[in-house]
């Protein structure tokens, strides 16, 4: 596999959509790669954040907060 | 069906750059990301007050992108700030930003309670309702007039919106839904070497785009 289909199926990684028949291909190929396959691999993980920011915000209720903000003060004191 | 990729940061190497910045900029003053992330693993509740104010926004739209059910993604959101909470010690600067690590796990819990709730039909029928009402591929949950992260978005947007519909309606099933391939191309009825294609052109061109937005956020 060149490193430009390395790429290609880097990109596919990061959002689950390899098939498991191309898993085992591209985990071959990041082994070859190495370091440099590794960090392209953390670098694609850019695109999660992309597509979150992309969506406009969503509004959540001021009661979910508490319901939470109790949650996690009962389990840090408990 | 195609594995979700985790974002197991700690499993990445030390020396991995970090991907591209993408979050607007802070108020001055106003501590980091990463700052509430080391307080959260301090196990200080303000710091994730903090971060719950700044993200929920975003990762319950992401959410609400996936499951298409209010009721549900206000649970999932609970849930998924509770993991944050509990997981924090597992997360790494040195490996990655917060958003991204935060924004990866919303989407696995997304889609793993869409599967667990078999909720696939009730799912199928919103989204074709929604996409009737807007023929956009890449529709929005427009109920919130937050401008925190407007321009981000309206640059975002622009890289995605470049996209042929076909290329963002592919993306769009593979992320926002965890289709895989063969599920993509049997529910667009499209050729699988028709998907690979669009995804693969699709994601180079938004993370070609994605580096160029680098220099101006």
């Amino acid at each position: 596999m060149s490193f430009e289909e390395f790429q290609n199926r880097s990109r596919l990684y990061v959002i689950g959509a390899l098939e498991s028949e191309e898993l085992d291909e591209f985990e071959q190929a990041r082994k070859q790669f190495g370091q440099k396959g590794e960090d392209f691999i953390g670098e694609c993980y850019a695109l999660h954040e992309a597509f979150a920011l992309s969506l406009r915000p969503a509004k959540s209720s001021a009661a979910l907060k508490e319901r939470l903000m109790s949650m996690v003060r009962e389990r840090s004191h408990g | 069906m195609a594995n979700v990729a985790n974002l197991d940061l700690d499993s990445e190497s030390e020396s991995a750059p970090r991907p591209p910045a993408l979050a607007p900029e802070l108020e001055p003053g106003a501590p980091s990301d990463t700052d509430l992330m080391l307080g959260i693993q301090a196990e200080d509740p303000e710091a994730l007050s903090q971060l719950y104010d700044r993200y929920n926004g975003i990762l319950k739209a992401l959410i609400l992108r996936v499951i298409h059910n209010e009721a549900e993604a206000d649970d999932l959101l609970q849930e998924i700030f509770m993991e944050i909470w509990k997981q924090a010690k597992n997360f790494s600067a040195q490996k990655g930003k917060p958003l991204g690590w935060m924004v990866t796990l919303a989407r696995r819990r997304a889609i793993d309670g869409l599967r667990k709730k078999q909720a696939y039909a009730r799912a199928e029928e919103r989204l074709q309702a929604e996409t009737a009402q807007q023929p956009d591929a890449w529709v929005h949950n427009a109920t919130e007039e937050e401008i925190e992260f407007a321009d981000t978005r309206v640059l975002v947007r622009g890289v995605i919106d470049s996209l042929p519909p076909p290329q963002q309606q592919a993306i769009e099933l593979a992320f926002f839904r965890g289709m895989s391939q063969r599920e993509i191309a049997a529910d667009t009825n499209t050729p699988l070497g028709t998907v690979k294609t669009r995804l693969e052109l699709g994601l180079k061109k938004i993370y070609d785009g994605l580096k160029e937005l680098k220099h101006e956020l």
